[in-house]
């Protein structure tokens, strides 16, 4: 029990060694938050399935009115939602909070008290989006509200309101939970394991964080853009006074893209787990299958815009993204063969969890072909926004991943129970699931190919169509059915199921190294790391290579911050398009050079960037250990800093005086938001400092020993480098 | 009464396959490029699914493992296999992309003129308005054989216009303008339907294409622009005192009346036409009366409210509608 | 004019570009023993960016052409060149600092673009050597910390992703913006080039490049192709990073960018 050096200790609460309710609520153990989050989406899952089911129940006939249009839109809405942020994306973000840190040796994760913020910033976002129901009406414009149907004019509801703030909190407790994970996996590998050694699981995950930790802030920003436009009557996605409603559309493609590979990555690598064990061989091309995966995430930055082949981009616009989104189809089809080819010449085993992975693999191919015929822009004329987009994409998502997770689920619950789920109902549950799924959705194409338009709530008796409709409700009761018999399998086998053992599948990775479930502190001891597969390694020692020194292994706290940095960065990035977006050309009304004092701003400008130097002088003292010099040097840090925020108040303070509001026109909408967010920075920054300030004077750095100085520097670096942009773009030209 | 757009295909056995598949039933040069790229993307994609099918079935059938078997060769790859399916996928993405140039450029030319029609998309119907002044709603009349230029706009949010054996969809969008191809090689309805979730009666914002010969074409154009007919009957006399008394012309034109505003489908040549509430009910006296007896009832959320007619008002406001030829 | 008569005439003999080839061939051939065709490409590519058709029409004409030339010169002509030249020992030859290298060859991409600076190197001829010279040049800087000849020198593998990546990010913002402004606001020559060799009427009509379609096209340039290269890079750095480990695993790793940290965790 005690092969630890517990010297992350201090971040464990005492509390959660107590029993009972109250250690669930306070646990920092990434294992209970990994179940619990585990059991908050299974609890979602239910709520968004029965949402589809009434869905289903309403189109099963034409011209039904079991529900009308309202109803409709707001569950198809909170369907949409609810499956993608409170399912696919936690459920993943939950098996990879229970697992990463097993895989990799870890004790846990970096930040343990962050890691239970995330999960609660989860919860109570998913409690808000639905609190909306009793205040007026969930929201009703689609999970990726277009403006300007989602604007105040059209729905006059609070329901965005609420879909806004619940995806801003979930979105926060998102970010940090990827920065905490790509920490995690950078910093507390066990010894030897390099980054190249990592299960393949650890590495979609780490690639996955960084994904959401760029795609997220974009997702972030243009919510806000909603919000102001929304509660302060701004303009920027509507098309009044020259508002885009297609630039709302760009926003959010560009997070929703890359969400599509946040929900598929984690998915590939329970996959890449699953398969190489039951087949009893290593993954086949593991560099192929871990480079490859960068390679998707890089480019699932550049293939939004066939979201919009349908707007009228532009020829130009249109035939470079079906080029990029039938290049990012080469790195995702090839792992098809990869997995494929693991298990030729393998010695399969076929469990319940690897049948799961089998029908993955065929189901996300059709899902994958149909995202095809997606990228060929003129296929895409005809069906998007059809029944086939819908089929496409729950082939990915359900055919795929969810499959993927119930392959996962089957894998890993003996380690997270120590029992083994039941073969006999797995194998029940898992056929009703195909014929439920492939019957609730592959008609759903033939429905696309004959006109049937998505988010109808209902639709004319043309022929076939009351048929296909009725045999797809038939199969998604099935498939609600297969669900139920899931949640049996599991209540049953936590009491019945099979003791498991610490290795019950024979596997290779580190988690089931230990005993089943882990003991708090995870392991007793990690096995020296000589490969990818430390427990084969172990079992055949004449085979394995000498061990390595870890390869790359930076200090935590800091790369933590730089991580936090550049994902701030891309959130102004996108306040700083919009601002050059909309100011090209001259719009009515005032503009920058009628309405601001260059040279005003310039002087505060100086002194924010005179606090970064000084800054860095009482940086510097803290090295030298010279205390003194270190809180003067701070003092004219935060007084620099006040000076700028003075200065930009009575900027503010005389726009408003001449009657310039954030309503007033399209500039004014955009300078408000960037200054006024910059400033909010500055402000945070500031509070920041004074903390660090008085824990100074109150003799915390006595020691020398607290890093939040550097810390709390870097950021202030970053919120000064940003002024540098902003005041370029806004304020330079009117100097020169 | 009748159900919309269902009675207009019912006992049409040579189109039941266009309207099965409109998709693959073109009728136009751009429809047609469109279906045949997506015919061979489709055989390629069979092509490919039934390449792993193949090999997973193999897998499963050959590599069977038993009982207390040894561990099988542990092989960790094939950089050889790996770059050659790479490549391969690679150079099918490359035909594939050749294709779609070319169909692009086929089914979706570039706008070189003034468009010949505007289609106009409301919350939830569409506004059609010909050149010589003529303003239709839903029901968009076409001469065959000529490449119509329309040009699209949305007054509220954003629709979108498909025709799927016509040609490619296009997103109508406010604040923008789009420009779209519009072409029938035979006679015919073509349906077609709103793509773009619009709000609540996205369902009910149904397109008819109704493509005519050149002849037959500029006679309706011709009639579209007449004024609607004096009341012919004391009942639709009456009737017209209920449209104008009753804020009817606040949204609503009737050439020939006061009526003047295009909030709402203009009902000079009101009776002419197939369908009301776009696509919702066949237009007939029936329907006509259900629908003004409670608009909400019959296309829930959409922006012509219940005016809680009398009986008499009903009869004298429908008899007065049906003579809108 | 046709396309065909435009293909065939439309190639320039500079004698200048010429003689800067044949000098930097010949010097390569003198200079070092061991060779490859890597030097050899980028000098034929240098010379074809500048004197085939695409030199012509980036001449004024074509803004997507301009745009092409920009990331020929920028991106590719110099990572064959550097590719070309024989490892060099880790303290012999210049060393470029990664930031600098980073930011030189950002700026290169936007600082070109800038309104003014844009016209003037499409007008003026001056202008528009300094502006080729200073492409080779910041292209020559942006690749050396990657794949520079010093090996040893070079970023560790997933640095190099990092760079690679931030680079291609920076490049998008400035594609993004060119690709969706107003027409004619980033290179307002383009618009209304002088005709000089009577093919106007052949890349408006024939071939469709209406000066819309044209800077769309090249802000997609810039963006889609651009970090087609950048991520290729990326793609190659993990090859050989992932390749490494397969061959030696005990192989010297290399050196961590930030301090080891405290032992968090024991298996003593």
């Amino acid at each position: 029990m005690n092969g630890t050096t517990v010297s992350t200790a201090d971040e464990y609460m005492p509390m959660a060694k107590e029993a009972g309710a109250i250690s669930c609520v306070a646990t920092v153990d990434h294992k209970r938050i990994g179940i619990l989050y585990l059991v908050t989406t299974f609890f979602f899952f239910l709520v968004g399935g029965v949402e589809a089911l009434v869905m289903r129940l309403q189109l099963a006939v034409p011209r039904n009115h079991l529900v009308g249009p309202g109803v409709f839109n707001q569950l198809f809405t909170m369907h949409g939602t609810t499956m993608i942020f409170l399912v696919v994306m936690p459920a993943l973000i939950g098996f990879a909070n229970y697992f990463v840190p097993l895989m990799i040796g870890a004790r846990d994760m970096a930040f343990p008290r962050l890691n239970a913020m995330s999960y609660w910033l989860l919860l109570f976002g998913g409690l808000l989006l639905h609190f909306s129901v009793l205040a007026g009406g969930a929201p009703a414009a689609g999970w990726f509200s277009y403006t300007p149907l989602s604007e105040s004019a059209y729905s006059s509801t609070q329901g965005p309101d609420y879909w806004i703030l619940a995806l801003l909190v979930m979105g926060v407790g998102t970010v940090a939970g990827a920065i905490n994970m790509i920490v995690t996996i950078l910093t507390l590998r066990a010894p030897g394991m390099t980054m190249r050694l990592v299960p393949l699981f650890v590495w979609m995950v780490f690639i996955n964080s960084i994904l959401i930790v760029l795609a997220m802030p974009a997702l972030n920003a243009s919510i806000v853009m909603l919000l102001i436009d929304r509660q302060l009557e701004a303009h920027f996605f509507t098309a009044l006074q020259g508002g885009a409603p297609i630039l709302w559309q760009h926003f959010f493609w560009t997070f929703g893209h890359p969400e599509v590979y946040i929900m598929v990555l984690p998915a590939f690598g329970m996959i890449s787990e699953v398969v190489p064990v039951f087949s009893r061989k290593p993954i086949f091309g593991y560099g192929f299958v871990a480079g490859s995966t960068v390679a998707i995430a890089l480019l699932s930055f550049g293939v939004w815009a066939h979201h919009m082949f349908a707007v009228g981009l532009g020829r130009a616009s249109d035939l470079f993204f079906a080029a990029s989104s039938m290049a990012i189809a080469v790195p995702t089809g090839i792992k098809i063969f990869n997995w494929v080819f693991t298990m030729w010449g393998g010695s399969i085993r076929f469990t319940t969890s690897l049948m799961f992975a089998v029908a993955f693999i065929l189901q996300f191919v059709v899902g994958g072909l149909s995202g095809i015929t997606f990228a060929v822009a003129p296929i895409d004329w005809q069906m998007t926004d059809t029944y086939y987009v819908v089929a496409h994409f729950h082939y990915v998502l359900f055919g795929g991943t969810l499959f993927a997770m119930m392959a996962g689920l089957y894998y890993w619950f003996p380690k997270m129970s120590g029992r083994i789920l039941s073969e006999k109902i797995g194998k029940a549950q898992f056929w009703l699931m195909v014929i439920g799924f492939n019957g609730t959705f592959m008609v759903q194409h033939f429905l696309g190919i004959m006109g049937m338009p998505r988010r109808a709530f209902t639709y004319p008796d043309l022929p076939g169509w009351g048929a296909l409709n009725m045999i797809s409700t038939v199969g998604a009761f099935i498939l609600g059915f297969s669900v139920l018999l899931l949640g049996c399998n599991i209540v049953w086998s936590l009491r019945r199921g099979t003791q498991a053992g610490d290795n019950p599948w024979n596997a290779w990775t580190l988690e089931w190294a230990t005993s089943s479930p882990p003991p708090e502190e995870n392991f007793e001891r990690v096995p020296e790391i000589h490969g990818r597969r430390p427990l084969w390694d172990l079992a055949h020692p004449e085979t394995a290579r000498a061990p390595v020194k870890t390869d790359f292994c930076p200090e935590k706290n800091k790369t933590s911050m730089i991580v936090f940095i550049v994902s701030e960065g891309f959130f102004f990035l996108m306040l700083i398009f919009a601002y050059i977006y909309y100011n090209y050309t001259q719009k009515p009304g005032p503009d920058a050079a009628s309405s601001l004092d260059a040279r005003k701003t310039l002087l505060f400008t100086c002194s924010l960037l005179a606090s970064s130097f000084t800054i860095w002088r009482s940086e510097t003292a803290f090295k030298r250990r010279r205390h003194k010099p270190m809180v003067l040097w701070l003092i004219a840090t935060i007084v620099l800093g006040a000076i700028f925020i003075i200065g930009q108040g009575s900027e503010y303070w005389g726009l408003l005086q001449r009657g310039i509001t954030i309503r007033t026109n399209l500039f004014a909408t955009t300078f408000f938001t960037l200054t006024g967010f910059h400033g909010l920075h500055v402000c945070i920054g500031l509070m920041l400092l004074t903390i660090v300030l008085v824990l100074m004077l109150l003799g915390d750095f006595k020691n020398f020993r607290p890093r939040a100085l550097q810390i709390i520097g870097l950021y202030w670096h970053f919120v000064d480098a940003v002024w540098i942009v902003v005041f370029s773009i806004i304020y330079l030209k009117l100097l020169l | 009464m009748g159900l919309g757009m269902e009675m207009r295909f019912e006992g049409c056995p040579a189109g039941v396959f266009a309207v099965v598949a409109p998709v693959f039933s073109p009728v136009s040069p751009q429809a047609e490029a469109l279906s045949h790229i997506f015919v061979i993307t489709l055989l390629v994609c069979a092509a490919i699914f039934g390449i792993v099918t193949l090999l997973v079935a193999l897998c499963i059938l050959r590599f069977r493992g038993k009982p207390n078997a040894p561990e099988p060769l542990q092989i960790t790859g094939n950089e050889r296999l790996e770059i050659s399916w790479t490549v391969a996928s690679i150079l099918v993405l490359v035909g594939l992309f050749v294709l779609t140039v070319h169909a692009m450029n086929v089914s979706d030319p570039a706008a070189d003129r003034p468009a010949d029609l505007t289609v106009i998309g409301h919350q939830w119907w569409w506004e059609v308005r010909y050149p010589n002044g003529a303003v239709a709603a839903n029901e968009i009349h076409i001469p065959i054989q000529s490449n119509l230029l329309i040009r699209a706009e949305a007054a509220d949010v954003i629709h979108d216009f498909w025709v799927p054996q016509l040609g490619r969809k296009i997103d109508v969008i406010p604040g923008t303008t789009n420009s779209l191809w519009l072409r029938a090689d035979a006679p015919g309805e073509y349906l077609g339907t709103c793509a773009e979730y619009c709000g609540d009666e996205h369902a009910w914002m149904r397109i008819l294409v109704i493509a005519q010969s050149p002849a037959d074409f500029d006679a309706w154009q011709a009639r579209q622009l007449q004024a609607a007919a004096t009341p012919p009957s004391t009942l639709a006399a009456e009737g017209l005192k209920v449209f104008r008394a009753k804020t009817c012309v606040n949204c609503h034109t009737i050439k020939g009346t006061d009526a003047e505003t295009s909030v709402a489908p203009n009902l000079t040549h009101f009776a002419e036409r197939t369908t009301i509430g776009t696509g919702v009910l066949t237009n007939d006296a029936e329907s006509v009366r259900l629908w003004l007896a409670d608009p909400q009832k019959i296309k829930p959320g959409c922006h012509m409210p219940n005016f809680e007619l009398t009986t008499n008002e009903l009869n004298a406001l429908t008899a007065y509608l049906e003579t809108t030829k | 004019m046709t396309t065909q008569q435009f293909l065939l005439s439309a190639w320039g003999w500079n004698p200048v570009v010429i003689g800067v080839c044949v000098a930097a061939v010949a010097t390569y051939g003198f200079r070092y023993r061991r060779q490859n065709g890597y030097f050899l490409a980028a000098i034929v590519l240098f010379y074809l960016t500048l004197a085939s058709p695409v030199g012509a029409l980036a001449n004024g004409y074509l803004f997507s052409a301009h745009m092409l030339q920009h990331l020929l010169l920028l991106l590719v002509v110099p990572a064959l060149a550097l590719l070309g030249l024989p490892e060099l020992k880790k303290d012999s030859g210049v060393r470029v600092p990664p930031l600098a290298g980073w930011l030189g060859g950002l700026s290169a991409m936007w600082i070109w673009h800038e309104r003014t600076l844009c016209n003037a190197a499409t007008t003026t001829t001056s202008v528009r050597v300094i502006q080729i010279i200073s492409l080779i040049a910041l292209g020559l800087m942006f690749w050396w910390p990657v794949i520079g000849p010093q090996t040893e020198r070079r970023l560790p593998p997933l640095l190099g992703v990092v760079y690679l990546f931030s680079s291609c990010v920076g490049c998008t913002i400035l594609g993004i913006l060119i690709t969706f402004a107003p027409v004619g606001v980033v290179c307002p020559v383009y618009l209304h080039p002088v005709d000089r060799l009577g093919i106007l009427p052949l890349l408006r009509e024939n071939w469709g490049f209406t000066p819309a379609f044209d800077q769309q096209a090249g802000g997609l340039m810039m963006w889609v192709p651009a970090c087609g290269i950048y991520i290729s890079g990326v793609i190659a750095l993990l090859a050989r990073w992932y390749r490494a480990g397969e061959t030696s695993v005990a192989a010297p790793e290399p050196e961590p960018v930030f301090p080891p940290p405290r032992t968090t965790r024991g298996n003593a």
